[in-house]
């Protein structure tokens, strides 16, 4: 009974399939290691066409999210700290250093340490530094790495840029048939291909139901859940998890219920979330406000369509290759433009992430295009994602405090 | 003559061409097809960082972003730009100037920014790489062609194809003949030429260059080098060491400079103010201004000519986006080895993802063949000059 009175006080509200959640990462760590026992477990980046390595029957696992346990479990200064002792700057993706440190020292990080791979897939569409990264724990573990090429794009993607793409998709393919010694065949790559594109859709519904008022997801609800769609999408379970996942948005959304008890401002979030510090968006929720909307997860609404394994390659390569970080600046502006009037929101906070070059440089330029384009203010906080020691709770504090004067 | 003064030398030869109605060009990204700037009638210019600018700019550039575009950047806001026709940003290379060409095009939305995407190449077994960043290339030139109403001119391009062609040849020759006898000519004048052309790219710096090789030539000749040098200049472009036979009386220490877009000329000027030491223990360095253009293979004119300048371009030894690490570390291994060097100087540029990434890798490399390493954080200011230098002095004092 107290129990339920001290959640009750709580400014926002947990979700029921957080506990789903759970045991996906469970089973997942579980199939992760066997699959790394059997000698087929593949690393992949967060923007990687998974649905290859999936249909070709590879164990894969997601050293990102790895990455954001270590933030999450406020170890992160310490994890980085072992990469940092083998001579990587403290100025480096803490993603990366984060993977590096519990490879080095995996008995130390018994939570956010992966199972040894044997394939290293990167694709750079996120960034340049993965590329970097990849070779560095291929150098540590011996694994290969596959770099699939993705050329950022302005707006469109021209013939040459698809091409390439496309040839790259293919000697992926090539790939892990010959060093894992198996083939692609049709009806499993559409079947991997129909189950992502559920997952996918499953999310993007969920998504949109935060366009809703009040919004059933706040930006951590929405950074937790994300993880299956990234890794697994392309599994059954992945399916499952998210038809729940709908079901409890979608019945919030009934009731009217929020993910936060008394909204009254709608924020837009742009960055990967400080991981050491979620308790951010909960401390805000104690004052109205919510983040009906961020640009990372909804990096993560690309959509096959395919039919027969052709055209599931051209659906890869233009899925791939245009995925928010992939884009320019003026592709960056507009999405965060038509979030902000798709989901009514009145402001917007960018993270600058240290960490993250790609995602961060050119935030000061877009964070003025935004506000002169939609009128609607935003604030730059700095810090880490999961490096909690470039991290000031006060600053930002107070950069928060002056944004919402200006909106409450 | 003094870093500042090389500085300035180059910025009057620039004005000078200014001047006489020229259309220049800069690029950023030391791997450009210079022969298709040419083609078009223009004089490309690698605009780089400079020491003493005053930076700042907090409002458009976080204080991560790489010590190398903080200081471009605050040379434009600065005011301390010449007039470019257009500026060259790179696409692929690193997240940093791949941003930094977007911040640009708002900025300082009257200037002209043109982009050259590159592929990641990774030794893959077919051609897609080149045939991508021949479409590239291809597109620019006809974006050169409409902007400018500057036509692609077969004959203009075969005469660059030549000239560009002397001055790798040129100077991986100097390269060479310093990996065999370094005294025989001093770092800081191979790396002033090499600037000196990449920054004014004219009949003039050429004919500096090719006055240096013939009397570096002579010398050889005299020592009776000139064999040895030609086998050490093969070796590097073809990466079998074999046929190399270094002399028995060479000097130590001999040094390495390895590291990405650190300026050569100022690593030579850190080095004369070592006391007790000269810059002639740096036998080589590896850098993106230095080795890396230098020893880039020239277009061939019997292929099409936008395949053969993406090839050409592909060919820069040793860049980060161009070929695996496992691979770069063993390319840097043969050449440590087998030429016979005790020391690496790595060095970092502030905020530089690749150098960062790359330099422990290069640690590990150089224990394994017990060449000693030290790593050198520098940004392009040389903040903090006085400390580098005394760990340098320190580190060659353990080397000898
Ligand atoms: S640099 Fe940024 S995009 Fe790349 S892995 Fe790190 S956090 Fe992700
Ligand atoms: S110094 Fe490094 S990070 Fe900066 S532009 Fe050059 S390669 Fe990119």
């Amino acid at each position: 009974m107290n129990q339920e009175r001290a959640s009750e006080e709580k400014p926002y509200r947990r979700l029921e399939t957080q506990a789903l959640l759970q045991q996906i990462a469970l089973r997942h760590g579980l199939e992760a290691m066997e699959a790394s026992e059997n000698g087929h477990l593949a690393w992949v980046t967060s923007g990687f066409p998974v649905e290859i390595p999936i249909a070709l029957d590879m164990g894969v696992v997601y050293p990102e999210q790895a990455g954001a346990i270590v933030g999450a479990q406020k170890i992160g200064p310490e994890v980085c700290g072992y990469a940092e002792n083998l001579g990587y700057s403290q100025d480096l993706c803490s993603y990366a250093r984060a993977s590096i440190g519990s490879t080095e020292k995996p008995d130390e990080v018994p939570i956010g340490s992966l199972p040894t791979p044997q394939l290293l897939l990167a694709c750079n569409n996120i960034c340049g530094t993965v590329l970097r990264w990849y070779d560095a724990i291929s150098e540590m573990t011996g694994a290969p790495v596959f770099l699939l090429d993705t050329p950022p794009i302005d707006k469109v993607q021209l013939p040459h840029n698809q091409a390439y793409v496309r040839r790259g998709v293919e000697r992926l393919i090539e790939f892990i048939e010959s060093h894992f010694n198996r083939s692609l065949e049709d009806g499993r790559i559409r079947e991997v291909a129909e189950l992502s594109s559920r997952a996918t859709k499953l999310w993007i519904r969920a998504l949109e139901a935060c366009k809703n008022k009040p919004s059933p997801l706040n930006c951590a609800d929405r950074f937790l859940t994300m993880a299956p769609v990234v890794s697994s999408r392309g599994t059954e379970h992945c399916v499952e998890f998210y038809e729940s996942f709908v079901a409890e948005v979608e019945e919030r959304v009934k009731n009217g219920i929020g993910a936060i008890r008394d909204e009254r401002v709608r924020l837009l979030w742009d960055n990967i979330p400080p991981w050491h510090t979620l308790r951010f968006f909960n401390i805000l929720a104690s004052r109205g406000v919510v983040f009906p909307a961020d640009t990372y997860t909804h990096a993560w609404t690309g959509n096959m369509v395919g039919t027969d394994t052709l055209s599931i390659i051209d659906e890869v390569v233009e899925t791939y290759s245009k995925v928010y970080l992939n884009m320019g600046l003026d592709a960056k502006v507009d999405k965060m433009c038509q979030l902000i009037k798709d989901y009514d929101l009145d402001g917007f906070v960018m993270f600058s992430v240290r960490s993250c070059k790609r995602y961060s440089l050119g935030q000061l330029v877009s964070k003025e295009l935004v506000t002169e384009r939609t009128g609607v203010p935003g604030v730059i906080i700095e810090g880490d994602m999961v490096d909690s020691r470039v991290y000031n709770e006060a600053q930002i504090e107070t950069r928060v405090d002056a944004l919402l004067e200006m909106l409450m | 003559m003094s870093y500042e003064g090389v500085i300035e030398q180059s910025i009057a030869g620039l004005k000078e061409l200014l001047k006489s109605g020229e259309e220049i060009i800069g690029y950023i990204y030391p791997h450009v097809p210079l022969e298709l700037f040419m083609a078009h009638g223009f004089t490309p210019s690698l605009v780089r960082a400079l020491p003493g600018v005053a930076s700042g700019f907090e409002e458009s550039l976080q204080t991560f972003a790489c010590s190398y575009i903080r200081n471009l950047y605050s040379q434009r806001a600065n005011g301390q730009f010449l007039t470019l026709a257009g500026l060259l940003f790179p696409g692929n290379t690193c997240d940093s100037l791949q941003n930094l060409g977007d911040i640009w095009s708002v900025r300082f939305h009257d200037d002209r920014v043109l982009r050259l995407t590159y592929p990641v190449i990774r030794y893959n077994q077919d051609d897609s790489a080149t045939k991508f960043l021949a479409e590239e290339i291809r597109l620019l030139s006809e974006k050169l062609s409409k902007l400018y109403n500057r036509p692609f001119l077969a004959e203009n391009y075969d005469a660059a194809v030549d000239f560009v062609q002397e001055f790798h040849n040129g100077t991986q020759f100097l390269y060479s003949a310093r990996v065999i006898q370094p005294e025989i000519i001093s770092y800081s004048e191979v790396v002033r030429l090499v600037r000196t052309f990449l920054t004014i790219p004219t009949a003039s710096s050429m004919s500096e260059i090719k006055e240096t090789v013939s009397m570096v030539q002579n010398k050889a000749d005299e020592l009776g080098l000139s064999d040895s040098i030609e086998t050490v200049q093969k070796a590097i472009l073809s990466g079998d060491y074999t046929k190399v036979k270094l002399p028995d009386d060479l000097v130590s220490p001999r040094i390495v400079i390895a590291g990405g877009m650190v300026e050569p000329q100022a690593i030579a000027s850190l080095m004369n103010e070592i006391p007790n030491f000269s810059e002639s223990f740096i036998v080589l360095d590896l850098l993106s201004f230095g080795f890396k253009t230098v020893f880039t293979k020239s277009p061939t004119k019997s292929d099409d000519p936008f395949i053969a300048m993406a090839k050409s371009v592909l060919s820069a030894p040793g860049e980060p986006t161009h070929e695996g690490l496992s691979y770069r570390m063993n390319a840097m291994k043969d050449l440590l080895e087998n030429l016979s060097i005790q020391g690496l100087i790595v060095c970092e540029q502030s905020f530089c993802d690749p150098d960062q990434f790359e330099a422990p890798s290069i640690e590990k490399a150089a224990c394994e063949l017990d060449v000693r390493t030290i790593r050198l954080p520098l940004d392009p200011e040389l903040s903090d000059r006085g400390r580098i230098e005394t760990r340098i002095q320190s580190f060659l004092e353990t080397l000898e």
